[in-house]
């Protein structure tokens, strides 16, 4: 189907929009564990990632994390870093793998959520110059899993009902 | 039900992946075991840093209670029987005092809002062995 630019540009602003309420409403949630969140704002990015390709997913999710320090006007914080080196990172690999691995968006989300972990403990080791950081990883990986997994299933369960409305080529898969 | 279940299909691709995610945790957490056998100081401080720089050191070995002030206000620690905690702060969701009890090397207390970040470290750390190494072998870089 035929995207003009228009079409993609308001697309663009529409899923960061959602990404930025997503992000902002997220700690509000209780989960079982304090200090785990599900990363319901990632399901945007793999939703631009696979409706406008590569580049549309890194603008929406620098603009998210960017746009959603300022609004909690804890922008160029520690947090802001932290959330920004992570989101870097997990961009470029969700990028990387989707396009030399054949991993399914639930895989994506996974590696997504490892690597955002990754990205914020290599951005406090660093500002706090402290390697032994690295002690909340492990807990922080296992966790990766399920939520990874979640925000998976979320991501597909979006996806179909954009299907359904028309608009996507048949042979998106999943 | 039967059809949210459509939804959370995985490949042999995605299942391999969640394998080594759990492995490299696993090990990690094994090293970290394994380097904390190994380095545990007899006399042990709590170094608290704030924004990077060292406020307090803090004996293990005495219990105490201590105040330190941070970015968003009074942080109080607490030592007893050889451990450490975080026992009130000011920050929107209290992780670090979430975080409990501390009484190991390499495993730090974190309170990002507040900028603080609580380390155990060995008392005599400038007769450390290993410490003095590292320190020799930046000198000559």
């Amino acid at each position: 189907m035929h995207q003009n630019r228009t079409k993609k540009l308001v697309t663009e602003a529409l899923l960061l929009g959602a990404a930025i309420l997503l992000q902002m409403i997220e700690p509000g949630l209780p989960l079982a564990v304090p200090g785990v969140k599900l990363g319901l704002a990632n399901i945007i990015g793999m939703i631009a990632l696979f409706l406008n390709g590569a580049g549309s997913m890194l603008r929406v999710n620098l603009m998210r994390v960017l746009l959603a320090s300022l609004l909690r006007g804890t922008l160029f914080g520690t947090a802001f870093w932290l959330s920004l080196s992570g989101v870097m990172l997990s961009s470029v690999m969700v990028i990387t793998a989707r396009k030399f691995s054949k991993l399914s968006v639930i895989g994506l989300s996974v590696l997504s959520s490892v690597f955002h972990c990754l990205g914020q403990i290599l951005a406090v080791s660093v500002i706090y110059e402290n390697v032994y950081l690295i002690s909340y990883l492990p807990m922080m990986w296992i966790l990766s899993i399920p939520t990874g997994m979640l925000t998976g299933i979320l991501t597909r369960l979006v996806f179909a009902r954009i299907h359904k409305k028309g608009g996507i080529e048949d042979d998106i898969q999943l | 039900m039967k059809t949210l279940w459509k939804y959370a299909k995985m490949n042999r691709h995605d299942v391999i992946l969640l394998g080594i995610v759990a492995l490299c945790a696993a090990l990690i957490y094994a090293g970290l075991f394994i380097f904390r056998a190994q380095n545990s100081p007899r006399e042990k401080v709590a170094v608290v840093r704030y924004q990077n720089r060292e406020v307090m050191r803090i004996d293990l070995s005495k219990d105490g209670v201590y105040t330190t002030e941070a970015t968003l206000g009074t942080v109080t620690i607490e030592v007893k029987d050889g451990a450490v905690r975080v026992e009130k702060e000011t920050s929107p969701y209290h992780y670090c005092s979430l975080r409990g009890w501390v009484k190991q090397t390499a495993d730090p207390i974190v309170c990002l809002p507040n900028e603080l970040v609580i380390t155990i470290e060995g008392a005599d750390d400038g007769n450390d062995i290993n410490l003095r190494c590292t320190r020799t072998v930046r000198k000559n870089w």
